[in-house]
C-alpha cells in the first residue's frame, strides 16, 4: 500500500492497493508522472481529490483488508475515495475468475467507478484515467 | 534428478541418511494427487522432498518421494531436519488435507473458515461448474439444446456426476469426479 | 498482422502507437463462421457467441438442401480478457486480429461487454 502525490502537487492524491502485477504497470504511469511517495497524510483539505488504485488480484483472505484501506481512506478525507479498478483480476477476477480462493472483482467489495481492463493494462491507461480524475467536476 | 522412494514410516530416517550423504540443502516439498492417473502405484498422495547438495550447485538434485493414502493421510514432520520445511508442509496440509504427527498444524495461506482441499483432484472449482460456459453451444445455436451430447469443459464434471446428481444416490466415489472433470465431449452415464 | 517496430517507447506505450502493439482485439465479422472454437478455447470464458443457421439460397438447380450458420452476437467482455490471444491463433478463418488500440476504460464492468459494432475495430 502506498500513498502517492501523483502529480507531485497536490492536485491529485492515489492510495494504490498493490495486490500483484499490475502495480508494476502503476509504477511505470507514477514514474513517468513525477509522482511522489509520501506517507500517509494526517489530514486532508475537504476538496482534496483522493483515488484509490486496486492494482491486481484481490483473494478472499486479503479482501477484509482491502474494504478496511478504502473506509480508513473514507475517514480521512470525510467522502468516500474514487475506486478504480486496474486490470483484468480487480475487475472481474481475470483469469482467476475461478479460483477458490480469489474475490471476483473488487466490486464484489466495494462501488467501483472506474474498470480498466487489460492483463495488464499499458501504463498510458491508468494514467489517461487520472488525467481526467484530476479535471473532472 | 536422482529418484528416490521410501514408505512412510521411513519418511525421517531417509531424509537424515540424504543429509548425511550431502544434500544439506532444502528445496521444496509438495505433493500431487496420483488419483485416476495411468501408471500411477494407486489412488495416493505422493508427497516429494526436492534436496540439493550445497557443495556441487551444479549437480542433479535429490527428489524423496512417498506414498500416503487418500483417507487419512499421515507423515512425520521434518521440521526438526530442516525448519524451513514447516511452512512447506503447512501449504500440502491445507490443500491436499495431510496430517504431520509433530508439524505446526496451522494454515498458511487459506482462511481460517474455507472448508475443502484445494489441490485435490476431485475438488471441483465450484465457479466452472456452476457459470455456463459460453462453449456448450453448438455452431448455429443460440441457446443449448439440453438433449444433444454437449461439450463440457474442462474443471466442469458431468452434472450427473457432480452438482445435479439425483440426491438419492450416494455421492460419486473420488476418481470419478476426478475424471469426469477433463472436458471434451459429455459422456453419457447408464444409471 | 501489421508489422513495424516492436517494444515499449519512453511512454511505456510506443507500442501502441507504432502499429505493433496487442491493445485489443478485433472481429473481422464476414469472416466469422460461428464454429465456436474461439469460445471454447478462451481460458477466461469471456467470448459469447450466439449463432442459427439458414438455407444457403442460390445453388444450381436439382442441389441437395444445404445450411449455413449466421452469426447473430458475438461479445467479449474485456473486464475478464487476459488478452492472450489465444482466440486469434485458434480461429480457424482469421475472423479474429490484434488491435494495436488499448481498451477504453470503463465507468461500469457492462460497458466492457463489446458486441459486434464496437469490436470492428478503428
Amino acid at each position: 500500500m502506498r500513498w502517492l502525490d501523483w502529480y507531485g502537487d497536490g492536485s491529485l492524491h492515489v492510495l494504490e492497493i498493490g495486490l500483484a502485477c499490475c502495480s508494476l504497470e502503476l509504477d511505470a504511469a507514477a514514474h513517468a508522472a513525477s509522482a511522489a511517495a509520501t506517507s500517509l497524510p494526517g489530514t486532508l483539505p475537504p476538496d482534496a481529490r483522493v483515488v484509490v488504485v486496486v492494482s491486481g488480484t484481490v483473494t478472499d483472505r486479503l479482501a477484509p483488508s482491502v474494504v478496511a484501506m478504502v473506509d480508513a481512506c473514507a475517514t480521512l478525507t470525510g467522502a468516500a475515495p474514487v475506486v478504480v479498478a486496474l486490470g483484468a483480476c480487480a475487475s472481474s477476477g481475470g483469469p482467476y475468475w475461478d479460483s477458490y480462493a480469489v474475490t471476483k472483482g473488487v466490486d464484489a467489495l466495494l462501488e467501483v467507478d472506474v474498470y480498466v481492463p487489460g492483463c495488464p493494462p499499458p501504463p498510458a491507461a491508468l494514467a489517461a484515467v487520472l488525467d481526467e480524475l484530476r479535471v473532472a467536476a | 534428478m536422482t529418484g528416490v522412494r521410501c514408505a512412510p514410516e521411513d519418511w525421517v530416517g531417509t531424509t537424515r541418511d540424504a543429509v548425511a550423504r550431502g544434500y544439506g540443502f532444502f528445496e521444496w516439498l509438495g505433493a500431487v494427487d496420483e488419483i485416476g492417473r495411468a501408471g500411477a502405484p494407486g489412488d495416493v498422495l505422493r508427497v516429494v522432498l526436492v534436496l540439493r547438495d550445497p557443495a556441487s550447485p551444479g549437480a542433479p538434485t535429490l527428489r524423496l518421494t512417498t506414498e500416503l493414502p487418500r483417507d487419512g493421510p499421515r507423515l512425520d514432520s521434518l521440521g526438526h531436519v530442516f525448519a524451513g520445511a514447516r511452512w512447506h508442509e503447512r501449504e500440502v496440509a491445507e490443500m491436499f488435507g495431510v496430517v504431520f504427527v509433530g508439524g505446526d498444524p496451522r494454515r498458511l495461506l487459506l482462511g481460517a473458515e474455507f472448508e475443502g482441499t484445494p489441490m485435490r483432484k476431485d475438488e471441483v472449482l465450484a465457479a466452472r461448474a456452476a457459470t455456463p460456459w459460453p462453449g456448450a453451444k453448438e455452431p448455429g445455436e443460440t441457446a443449448a439444446s439440453p438433449s444433444r451430447r454437449r461439450m463440457a469443459p474442462p474443471g466442469a464434471p458431468d452434472p450427473t456426476v457432480w452438482g445435479d446428481r439425483d440426491p438419492a444416490d450416494s455421492p460419486a466415489p473420488a476418481e470419478e469426479v476426478a475424471a469426469s472433470a477433463v472436458g471434451g465431449r459429455a459422456r453419457r452415464r447408464r444409471p | 498482422m501489421t508489422a513495424g517496430p516492436a517494444g515499449p517507447g519512453p511512454g511505456g506505450t510506443g507500442a501502441a502507437e507504432t502499429g505493433a502493439g496487442h491493445g485489443s482485439i478485433r472481429l473481422v465479422e464476414e469472416r466469422c463462421t460461428s464454429c465456436m472454437v474461439c469460445a471454447r478455447e478462451c481460458p477466461s470464458w469471456c467470448i459469447t457467441i450466439d449463432s442459427h443457421t439458414e438455407p444457403v439460397t442460390d445453388l444450381p438447380a436439382g442441389s441437395r438442401e444445404r445450411t449455413q450458420n449466421v452469426l447473430d452476437r458475438f461479445e467479449i467482455d474485456w473486464s475478464l480478457c487476459m488478452y492472450c490471444g489465444i482466440c486469434v491463433d485458434e480461429c480457424p478463418f482469421d475472423a479474429l486480429a490484434w488491435e494495436p488500440g488499448h481498451t477504453d476504460a470503463a465507468v461500469s464492468a457492462v460497458v466492457l461487454q463489446h458486441g459486434i459494432e464496437e469490436l470492428r475495430g478503428r
